[in-house]
């Protein structure tokens, strides 16, 4: 699978993929805002012109005091069809690098559902995310998030 | 500044109150600014300016119609006032009417040339409309008003770049670099702008120029994006032809993302060679490179994949027998789908199948695996058995494909991937309620898995199931929303929105199926209204480079399959009820009802019902405080059911509402054109039609319903009542005999077409509704015709037998029970052709529950509470 950042028309094909796989959905200017914002840290996995998977993510642009800049991922998911190939680490990558790089971020973080024990497994095991908050009745409809993080200290910022 | 006209003119009081009007509107204080409007108009009610603020307050207080009305008598009453204009253009934009707008907001400049509100939005308006030579213009004038503002040099840079004029841009963005100082470190706004300078120079072809702008401010750290920095090095530098330092470009672009498809290609381009179309001559050399990425990046796949499509004889075996034994090892679902491409190769697909086939035979022996080697876990056997099972499907041996389902799914009936991929070769032979069923057993064994449900739901709505479906897929959906289906279409969901359509289509419910088109035109033309607010955002944020490729993306957004296959689907539906408008009472809506649909239809109603109480509420909640913006709010829909769509009196127009923006999008899809086609010569403009047939017989030349559409035209032009006028006449007679000779009858031609594809059941079946058009008699004939498509060497699919089906019932064969029944023996493995009763207790059937999953396995399945 082709793996490279995401483009302006590759945003239907995740909606549409974003639509298929998870509970929390977006229209189209939602992932037009964040490509034309931060066109850097979103990326997809392609088959043959299908997006099968894909990273949404930007900058958090209001940081409080004492806090860094850091990167937050809006949405990340993998089709069915195309998991075990490590997939989401790749596009998770890929885009922390754009993150650390462009902007400095030192880290990303993400919110989940308490109740989405397959995605927590994947960020915790898979791409190493922690806990650090719960925060409470987080979704419309109620439900807690895990607030998830990332450190990418390890992450050069230096131009080659 | 022109004097004032006395019809403006105010005393000093009420001058100084219409001040305070504009104040307030500026600061959202909209229930003051009314009472300070009307403090005006109690003495000078005929006072234009006072009378467009007025309305405009009130429309932005939920008072639309009023306020639309107080406008146009404003501007009425001054035609010579910028403020009246602007506030009339205003509010157009708000209606998403660009052109109006754009023209009130050109008389607003003509009343007031220096306006920088009105010029900015003249400009985005300008792009909206793409008026690329007037928006140079403004983006001029701002620039000279206002030199110190960096976006307004920004502005006249994208300007002259989208108006074709490259060369330009880069100018302006040269003089802007020369007013900037003191650029802090790691400004990312500043590197966007620089990387668009590099990317002009590199459109100029400068390519030295954008070479040493690009080094030489990536060493000073003023360009940060290292991505771009690399893939801008490495295509320059190819350019350039400096092979070596390319090389290592694309060779650090590969180390960084090994899987990126295009930095393969460029590094192969590189070195002279096409990565997808390696000749003998290249083969060797390019599978060397392969290798040696495959060993510099063991965790890369992209390499390994790439080296199987070039890969030729022993040396294909070799490598395709370890990534199909690994693949399978490692229970990789995607496995088949990632190599069927190969599959155009005939040899390629011999020697996967025998690899695959072998390694089946090695696991089901049933010789004890030796006490040494680590024995296979069981799963291998199964994804064995699934890529198998997949392998047959797609090279048509669908019977082979479901008795290995079944030997994997009595092995292990746990794996919703086996269930999914029998629901798919189901779907594929057309047995849409088997598949429906069999997609189901895949979601009980997951039910926390969206994935599983949506599909679900897709199968069921391919098998008729519109509630049912609508029942699954509610289960992630909003559970606030009025219903399943209308959170999704709210999310823009593509995928529900075609396919609840055709599935209302096909039940017969022409009403839905076209409100349901008209639900997906909506998300398009949103779509193209979203970009409207990022011709002011993106200079804003300096990202231009991202910017100028949504101008173009827009522009082509409606050539996505989705909408392409809405547009054909809705135009024909359109053109059936222009045809015979009586079909909007046979429809099946209220009157012909079934049990199931009675049912759904109380419940939309009583969450339509619904809806509209929270609307009003909502409402109430927001008249006492606030703004609600120039964009009209959510309109009420009196017609949930779809039914006055279907009593439309222009159904032409409305079908070209969704063709007319295809038709100049240069599509290669014979069905656009035939649709085209088929609306235009109805709409009586021939020439029109006739362009579009010739587009057709190009991109297909013996399409069969091309065939049927030339007899059609040949026949109505001849049937008019007089030609048309010169100069159309001629010109449509012209281009009608190049495509059909006018010396052949069209009886002849008809036969002779059918002669010459005596195989094929679809030009069979066009032959038939030739003889149809020309009212062959007797009847019989046309049924005969049909029937030959069942000779043994005929070829046809499913839906050809469906469509034929459908057409003996509209011309009210006597034949259409044999041709259906016949049409099931043909197609063994298909139900659609089964009787309706049959298929009555197919649909019932075709849902699974949850007792029959427990069956299966007792503690695997996972409830949603």
């Amino acid at each position: 699978m082709n793996i490279r950042p995401a483009r302006i028309d590759d945003l239907m094909g995740m909606q549409a993929c974003n639509l298929q796989n998870l509970p929390e959905n977006y229209t189209m200017k939602y992932y037009m805002y964040h490509e034309l914002t931060w066109p850097q840290v979103s990326f997809v996995a392609e088959d043959n012109g299908r997006i099968v998977g894909y990273i949404l993510a930007k900058m958090e642009e209001e940081i409080s005091d004492g806090d860094e800049p850091h990167g937050h991922v809006t949405s990340i998911s993998v089709l069915r069809t195309y998991r075990r190939l490590g997939l989401a680490k790749r596009l998770m990558v890929q885009s922390q690098e754009a993150m650390a790089t462009v902007y400095r971020a030192s880290y990303v973080s993400l919110h989940v559902r308490k109740s989405n024990r397959a995605a927590l497994a994947l960020y915790k095991d898979t791409l190493g995310f922690e806990v650090k908050d719960i925060e409470k009745k987080y979704y419309a409809d109620g439900e807690d998030a895990y607030a998830m993080r990332l450190s990418l200290k390890y992450i050069s910022g230096d131009v080659c | 500044m022109p004097p004032v006209p006395p019809k403006r003119a105010l005393p000093s009081k009420e001058s100084s109150l219409f001040k305070e009007v504009l104040n307030q509107y500026e600061t959202k204080q909209h229930k003051k600014g009314l009472k300070t409007a009307d403090q005006i108009l109690k003495k000078f009610p005929e006072h234009g300016e006072t009378l467009c603020m007025k309305g405009l307050i009130l429309t932005h207080m939920g008072r639309r119609e009023e306020g639309l009305e107080l406008v146009k008598k404003g501007v009425r009453l001054d035609l010579t006032s910028h403020i009246v204009w602007h506030v009339f253009g205003l509010i157009q934009k708000g209606e998403k009417n660009y052109e109006e707008a754009l023209k009130s907001y050109t008389q607003a400049l003509r009343w007031d040339k220096e306006n920088l509100n009105i010029l900015r939005d003249a400009a985005h308006l300008q792009t909206q409309l793409r008026h690329f030579d007037q928006l140079v213009e403004t983006r001029h004038t701002l620039l000279r008003l206002r030199p110190n503002l960096r976006q307004n040099w920004i502005g006249l840079a994208v300007a002259y770049h989208l108006n074709g004029n490259a060369v330009e841009a880069k100018k302006v963005l040269e003089h802007y670099e020369l007013t900037l100082k003191n650029v802090p470190d790691y400004d990312v706004e500043h590197s966007e702008v620089l990387l668009y300078h590099v990317r002009l120079l590199e459109e100029v072809e400068e390519f030295d120029e954008a070479l040493s702008m690009l080094d030489v401010n990536a060493k000073s750290r003023a360009i940060i994006d290292r991505t771009a920095i690399m893939e801008c090095r490495a295509r320059i530098l190819s350019k350039l032809k400096n092979t070596d330092e390319a090389e290592h470009s694309w060779q650090a672009l590969i180390q960084q993302n090994p899987d990126n498809y295009d930095y393969y290609q460029g590094y192969f381009s590189n070195r002279g060679l096409d990565l997808y179309n390696i000749t003998d001559d290249t083969h060797v050399k390019a599978m060397q490179i392969l290798s040696d990425f495959s060993t510099q990046l063991p965790k890369a796949a992209a390499p390994r994949r790439l080296a199987l499509e070039i890969a030729k004889g022993d040396e294909f075996k070799e490598l395709i027998e370890s990534y199909l034994l690994s693949g399978i090892e490692r229970g990789i679902p995607s496995l088949f789908t990632d190599i069927k491409l190969l599959y155009k190769d005939a040899f390629k697909q011999e020697t996967i199948q025998s690899v695959i086939e072998s390694h089946r035979e090695k696991l089901s022996s049933p010789a004890p695996p030796a006490p040494s080697s680590e024995s296979e876990p069981p799963t291998t056997y199964l994804w064995t058995l699934y890529f198998l099972a997949q392998h047959y499907s797609f090279i048509g041996q669908h019977d082979k494909s479901l008795s290995l389902l079944e030997t994997a799914l009595s092995h292990t009936p746990t794996l919703p991937e086996l269930f999914m991929f029998k629901a798919r070769v189901l779907k594929r032979v057309g047995d849409p309620y088997g598949a429906a069923r069999a997609m189901d057993e895949a979601r009980l064994l997951d039910l926390q898995d969206r994935f599983l449900n949506t599909k679900t739901g897709k199968y069921r709505l391919r098998a008729g199931l519109e509630e049912e479906a609508q029942d699954v897929l509610g289960l992630f959906t909003k559970k606030d929303a009025p219903s399943p289906g209308a959170d999704l279409e709210d999310m823009q969901s593509i995928l529900f929105l075609t396919e609840d359509a055709a599935c209302h289509r096909r039940n017969g419910n022409l009403g839905l199926a076209l409100k349901r088109y008209h639900g997906l035109q909506k998300v398009f033309n949103e779509i193209e209204d979203d970009q409207y607010d990022f011709h002011g955002y993106s200079l804003r944020r300096f990202t231009i480079n991202v910017y100028l490729s949504m101008i173009p993306w827009a522009d082509r957004v409606r050539s996505h399959t989705a909408y392409v296959q809405a547009a054909i689907a809705a135009s024909q539906i359109y053109v059936s009820l222009h045809d015979d408008p009586t079909l909007a009472n046979k429809s099946s809506t209220a009157n012909h009802l079934t049990g199931a649909e009675k049912k759904a239809k109380k419940k939309a109603q009583k969450a339509a019902a619904q809806k509209v109480r929270e609307e009003a509420k909502k409402a109430l909640a927001q008249t006492n405080s606030d703004d609600k913006g120039l964009e009209p709010g959510p309109q009420k829909d009196d017609d949930p059911d779809g039914a006055s769509l279907l009593k439309a009196t222009d159904p032409l127009n409305k079908a070209w509402t969704f063709l007319g923006p295809l038709a100049n999008l240069d599509l290669k899809n014979v069905d656009v054109w035939l649709a085209i086609y088929d609306v235009s010569v109805r709409q009586k403009k021939f020439l029109q039609a006739v362009r579009a047939l010739n587009h057709v017989k190009s991109l297909d030349p013996e399409n069969p319903e091309l065939h049927v559409r030339l007899v059609h035209l040949r026949h109505t032009v001849s049937s008019l009542p007089q030609p048309p006028p010169e100069p159309i006449g001629p010109v449509l007679s012209e281009s009608l005999d190049k495509l059909l000779s006018p010396e052949v009858s069209l009886e002849t031609y008809n036969s002779q077409y059918l002669q010459q594809h005596p195989t094929s059941g679809h030009a069979i079946f066009a032959s038939a509704k030739v003889l149809r058009l020309l009212g062959a008699t007797p009847a019989e004939e046309i049924d005969n015709t049909v029937f030959t498509m069942f000779n043994p060497d005929v070829q046809f699919g499913v839906d050809t037998g469906l469509d034929v089906v459908n057409f003996l019932k509209s011309i009210r064969s006597s034949r259409v029970e044999e041709f259906r029944a016949a049409a099931d023996k043909k197609f063994e493995l298909s139900t659609i052709f089964k009787s309706s009763t049959d298929i009555a207790s197919l649909r019932h059937e075709a849902i699974a529950t949850v007792e029959d999953a427990e069956k299966a396995d007792g503690d695997k399945v996972e409830v949603i509470s």
